[in-house]
């Protein structure tokens, strides 16, 4: 079982209450650990800060933001999950990462009482997108697994992309999908 | 579901997906449930739809339908929730129409050309019925990543 596996069997065994954002991209709401977001803006108000990189390794990573000290690749959260293309509004900037995420609307930030361990019968990248599943008001909700938006061999590709030299420019709607 | 003769040890759910029957070994299978709302969210797993919510466990559901008739699995309104044999043992559902039955009989080895996915045939008079082992059913589709599903998609 992977880290982030035995961690939500344990949080959901002992049944410790838990701060999540819902978010929606297209169709779908998801759950992300307040704990894991810093920040979240409006992707209008990301103008100067975001650069659109050119790549074609990591289709879901179209633009840089340069955000205090860091430097994040955003990742267009429609894209990494494979769910109709929109046009996202929003930004989170994780914690402690390197990661921001597009998506299209906040709906809410609630508690919930448990993460439950996703059934191994999902057997594929989900085990990475997922830390596991939350029921809320009736609903089956994936708790994404913040550091599963970009792998780390997605991280050395487009670090080699942006390196010194690499075409980059200053986007405006850095929010195209 | 029709409590049939069950007075043997080898006891069988004769369950219908589509136009077809099949047998699940009585031992594997917890209960037939309602029509309860399937929960879908992105996933890579071919052969899972989603899971439903029965008895405060989360349950995945598998798509057997497609996986034994291709495309015409057709409406499925209840499920039938068993327990995958061999490693995972996980109890799962698959769609089933409300048509379910105890039976009991021998079972026959499968035919030479039978796929995995057949553990043998329940011979019930006349008829005879493939016994399905679920877990070679569930392994027969592997899961995908989402690059081979889009560039599959594209082409």
């Amino acid at each position: 079982m992977s880290a982030a596996g035995e961690r939500s069997e344990r949080s959901a065994r002992r049944g410790k209450p838990e701060a999540v954002i819902l978010f929606w991209v297209a169709n779908q709401m998801l759950a992300i650990a307040a704990e894991s977001v810093q920040e979240i803006r409006s992707t209008d108000g990301l103008a100067g800060a975001a650069n659109e990189i050119e790549q074609e390794v990591v289709p879901k990573v179209r633009h840089i933001l340069e955000w205090g000290r860091r430097t994040c690749y955003v990742v267009n959260a429609g894209a990494h999950f494979d769910l109709p293309v929109t046009r996202p509004t929003l930004v989170l900037i994780l914690r402690r990462m390197r990661i921001a995420v597009l998506v299209d609307r906040i709906d809410r930030m609630t508690e919930i009482p448990a993460v439950y361990p996703l059934p191994q019968a999902f057997a594929g990248d989900e085990r990475r997108w997922y830390r596991g599943l939350a029921y809320i008001d009736d609903s089956v909700i994936p708790v994404v697994e913040p550091s599963g938006f970009l792998a780390s061999e997605e991280f050395a590709a487009l670090d080699r992309a942006i390196k010194p030299g690499s075409p980059q420019r200053e986007m405006e709607g850095a929010a195209q999908p | 579901m029709i409590a049939g003769d069950n007075s043997s040890k080898s006891s069988f759910v004769l369950l219908r997906i589509g136009a077809h029957r099949f047998a699940l070994p009585a031992a594997l299978v917890a209960e037939l449930a309602p029509p309860v709302r399937l929960h879908e969210f992105p996933h890579t797993s071919n052969s899972v739809l989603g899971v439903i919510i029965r008895r405060r466990r989360i349950l995945p559901v598998y798509d057997a339908g497609s996986l034994l008739l291709g495309r015409e699995g057709g409406a499925q309104q209840f499920y039938l929730v068993a327990r995958c044999a061999g490693e995972k043992k996980e109890l799962s559902a698959i769609p089933v129409s409300g048509e379910c039955e105890m039976a009991t009989g021998q079972v026959q080895p499968a035919d030479d050309d039978h796929p995995a996915y057949v553990a043998g045939r329940l011979v019930i008079g006349e008829e005879s019925v493939d016994v399905l082992d679920l877990e070679a059913l569930i392994a027969s589709t592997p899961a995908r990543g989402a690059e081979s599903i889009r560039a599959e998609a594209q082409a």
